[in-house]
């Protein structure tokens, strides 16, 4: 509990409609998108401006009051979990596109704007901004940042580091600072821009970001290719990269989710597939054409059985709303699911497929795989029960053991949801305790107090 | 332990939500307030709270429950088939089972809306008082709803001089003079009755001149949208029987209001307390008909072969989805081709069709602020196409829109779709 005093403050600066502590609203935000984390702040606060920011900031410093920021609350690894109480300073409110800046292919947002109206106003000047979180339709740019988020696009495309030029943050001592700038090269002093991309909001809040843009491609081809083994399915993703070809997404649905998809919304999607790849080029439309010959030609090779290039839009939007409720599916079938997002160099992927399905059987659990083959980060999911401790064990050691495999092929335990709370227990696999070390020293040299988003990363 | 009962017939629906939080970007109420407590994912997850007995009926639930439109649009995107209408209603009816109506909607509903004279009566004095109130006004509908959203600076189509079932036969036999193709009941509901007579007339008048023969059975009560959409499954349950009861013996029950089409059809969603009553009201649903399905599906009409009328020569017309019809009834195509088969009329589409106007009933009286914002997206949709007029099949959006068109100085005209036609 906050004393009243401090409530008052809070009212004060971000207005009392801005400032929600009723035990209903609490609960509302002691949740994100992940299944297993729940913690109620003591209040949550809706700043509309940097300086209330920074307000909020300094006082929650004086006072040693944990602050968690949150956009729309869809991140999946528990980052914006308010964990150890106190505020949750939520951006959903300070949501303004500032500027469009055509000449300079850039855009200026605020950190509580949606991926999606972000999207949406950029088409109109043929425009847009590649890293494509999957959760776009909630997703801020703020959290985007934060996680370091990326998505399919991201084979082709890189992910959100490569398009932020520059922020301005607020520090957990209140300060406004601005890392990196609004040009493409910029090497002045450390890298410090990159040190906040993907610090998961340990350590301050962004309150506004210089984004980079491509102009959208004039033309794009998805061609819908089926395997009788998902391992040569794996091998085929690094097999059209080394010919030449680098698709802008590679995406993969294994039989389970084919079925789970067909039974939904049927779309033809060959149901005793072993696995379905989808490819996505984009360019000239010339280049499009030459690059759909040649992935058909290069699949069919390396024992694709089947290689179906979509005859028009409708058609391959069809194939990516199924690969959109494929994830849908996966939770829509059991009463928890253990998402995984680890990620392999590519020509693991046949490997890694390999492992999840020893285990399956190992476990007797059900371990679903689909994900963005095209960068080797695949979201193996498994399907279990809370409440069934029998198999909800066997499950946690399932994944574990999945986590330990990415990592033995060279991989990572993740590749774009964070570590947040859900993947603290393995970060010690991963990372050598010095490392560990040196990022805790970093957090410190920011944060001193240790208020910023607290309790998360490591354990 | 509590007895949830009316939460508990809605567990499944609440489990299905996955939390991915993709509703935001559909819930127009969430696009003004930008908060978790405001759109689906919230009120699922108090919901599912109050389920676990960690969470209350307090009067902030009431509220977050209250604050949705049930426009549905949230439902038709959601990843995960979450039924977040059901939830919302379900809790509204537990939470009336367990406090009550509160004394408003209880006069409302169980004295006044339920008895359709007594209703008419009141919306009489109400006409009778009009001008001593600024010219504006609320949700005829409802009617104290009505006299509490007076003086909010709406405008609304002012109460009819003759209700239409002051005007109407009972029965209305073919103009051909021949053997009736068939036999259909004719539902006026309340915003046709009261304020949109003519609309009535109008759409007997058409089937008529078709062939088909129209009753309209003066035993037909409101068709219980506000009661059971508001939890007050036990009002709503008397005006199934009712209205079932007026209905006999007829091949089709037809009516022009997209809400109420919608709401007679889910009676078998919300409202069946036996398995007999489950049956019947699953017999029912299948005779209701819209006015656009009808005329489309079942009577087969050719767009083409309407004649438009003159006042409507050479204009340009949009269509507004009414959530009614789209998200209910998956009624979107048939009007389209209405308006672009009808000869001499010229249609554009608006971005965003299907949003919601706003109105969501009596939601629109208790958060009027917030209609004022969604209705005005609504508005620059309609500007941007530069239509001369905003064709709809809804008189509860008709209301509405006509409202703003007229706060936002638009010179668009409202109609409804029968309207256009000879």
């Amino acid at each position: 509990m906050l004393k009243e005093s401090i409530v008052a403050e809070l009212q004060k600066i971000v207005g009392k409609e801005n400032a929600l502590t009723s035990p209903e609203a609490l609960k509302a935000y002691s949740y994100d998108g992940t299944t297993s984390w729940v913690h109620e702040p003591d209040i949550v606060v809706f700043p509309t401006s940097t300086q209330q920011v920074s307000d909020i900031m300094k006082l929650a410093n004086a006072e040693k009051i944990p602050v968690t920021p949150r956009g729309g609350g869809t991140n999946v690894s528990g980052g914006s979990i308010p964990i150890m109480g106190g505020i949750v300073l939520c951006t959903t409110k300070m949501n303004k596109i500032l500027k469009v800046d055509k000449e300079n292919l850039t855009a200026t947002v605020e950190p509580g704007v949606v991926l999606q109206d972000l999207t949406i106003r950029l088409m109109k000047d043929g425009l847009f901004f590649p890293p494509d979180p999957q959760s776009f339709l909630g997703a801020t740019l703020g959290g985007i940042i934060a996680e370091n988020a990326g998505g399919p696009a991201c084979v082709k495309y890189g992910v959100t580091k490569q398009y932020i030029l520059g922020v301005e943050v607020v520090l957990p001592n209140g300060e406004v600072v601005h890392l990196g700038g609004r040009t493409l090269k910029n090497v002045v002093g450390y890298d410090l821009l990159h040190i906040f991309i993907s610090s998961e909001g340990t350590l301050g809040v962004v309150t506004k970001a210089e984004l980079k843009l491509n102009p959208i491609p004039p033309a794009k081809k998805t061609i819908m290719v089926v395997y009788a083994d998902v391992a040569v399915a794996g091998e085929s993703v690094f097999r059209v990269l080394e010919n030449g070809v680098i698709p802008d997404k590679i995406e993969l649905l294994d039989n389970w989710v084919i079925n789970r998809i067909e039974e939904m919304m049927p779309m033809g999607l060959p149901k005793d597939a072993d696995a379905v790849l989808l490819f996505e080029v984009d360019g000239i439309p010339e280049g499009v054409e030459k690059e759909t010959e040649k992935i058909v030609e290069i699949v069919k090779k390396y024992g694709a059985v089947d290689a179906r290039v979509a005859k028009d839009q409708a058609e391959a939007d069809k194939y990516w709303m199924g690969r959109k409720a494929g994830f849908a599916a996966v939770f829509g079938k059991a009463k928890t699911v253990f998402a995984e997002d680890v990620t392999v160099p590519r020509g693991q992927i046949p490997a890694l497929i390999n492992k999840c399905k020893e285990l399956a059987k190992k476990y007797n659990v059900e371990i679903v795989v689909l994900g963005h083959a095209g960068d080797g980060n695949l979201h193996p999911a498994i399907l279990t029960d809370i409440n069934n401790k029998d198999h909800y064990d066997r499950s946690v050691k399932a994944m574990d053991e999945i986590i330990e495999g990415a990592v033995e092929l060279g991989g990572v335990l993740s590749g774009e949801h964070g570590i947040g709370l859900e993947k603290q227990k393995f970060l010690k696999r991963q990372l050598e305790p010095a490392v560990i070390e040196m990022m805790k020293k970093v957090k410190a040299l920011f944060d001193p107090n240790n208020i910023m988003n607290p309790g998360k990363i490591w354990e | 332990m509590k007895d949830l009962k009316e939460l508990k017939k809605i567990e499944q629906y609440a489990d299905q939500c996955m939390k991915c939080g993709f509703c935001s970007f559909f819930c127009p109420v969430y696009q003004e307030e930008r908060t978790e407590t405001s759109v689906a994912r919230g009120k699922n997850y108090l919901v599912k709270e109050i389920l676990k007995g960690n969470q209350e009926f307090t009067k902030e639930m009431g509220d977050i429950i209250g604050l949705c439109l049930l426009c549905k649009r949230c439902v038709a995107m959601c990843p995960a088939k979450t039924q977040i209408d059901r939830v919302v209603v379900g809790a509204r009816a537990q939470m009336v089972n367990e406090k009550g109506l509160g004394a408003i909607k209880n006069f409302a509903f169980r004295k006044v809306m339920s008895d359709r004279k007594a209703f008419g009566n009141y919306v009489k004095l109400a006409k009778a008082f009009q001008w001593l109130l600024p010219k504006t006004e609320g949700n005829i509908r409802h009617l104290p709803d009505f006299l509490k959203a007076l003086g909010q600076g709406r405008n609304i189509p002012a109460l009819a001089d003759k209700f239409l079932r002051e005007i109407v036969k009972p029965v209305y036999k073919p103009q051909n003079g021949e053997k009736p193709k068939m036999k259909v009941g004719y539902f006026m509901g309340c915003a046709t009755d009261f304020m949109y007579p003519e609309l009535g007339l109008k759409f007997i008048d058409f089937l008529t001149k078709r062939g088909i023969e129209v009753v309209v059975p003066e035993s037909q009560s409101c068709c219980g949208a506000a009661m059971y959409f508001s939890g007050d499954f036990e009002t709503g349950r008397l005006q199934a029987e009712k209205n079932i009861a007026a209905f006999k013996d007829v091949d089709y029950i037809v009516t022009a209001c997209g809400t109420c089409s919608s709401t007679l059809k889910d009676y078998q969603k919300y409202l069946p307390d036996t398995e007999d009553q489950k049956k019947r009201f699953e017999e029912f649903e299948k005779k209701v008909k819209d006015s656009m399905e009808f005329i489309i599906d079942i009577m087969k009409v050719k767009p083409e072969e309407l004649t438009l009328k003159k006042e409507f020569e050479g204009k340009a017309a949009t269509w507004h989805d009414p959530c009614h019809l789209v998200r209910y009834q998956n009624i979107k195509d048939q009007p389209r081709a209405i308006l672009k088969g009808l000869k001499g009329l010229k249609y554009v589409e608006m971005p965003n069709a299907d949003l919601c106007c706003g109105m969501g009933g009596s939601f629109s009286v208790y958060h009027y602020d917030i209609t004022k914002k969604i209705a005005g997206k609504k508005m620059d949709g309609i500007k941007s196409t530069g239509a001369d007029i905003v064709v709809t099949a809804c008189p509860g959006c008709m209301v509405n829109l006509t409202d703003n068109v007229l706060q936002n100085k638009m010179p668009q005209k409202v109609y409804h779709l029968l309207e256009l036609v000879e």
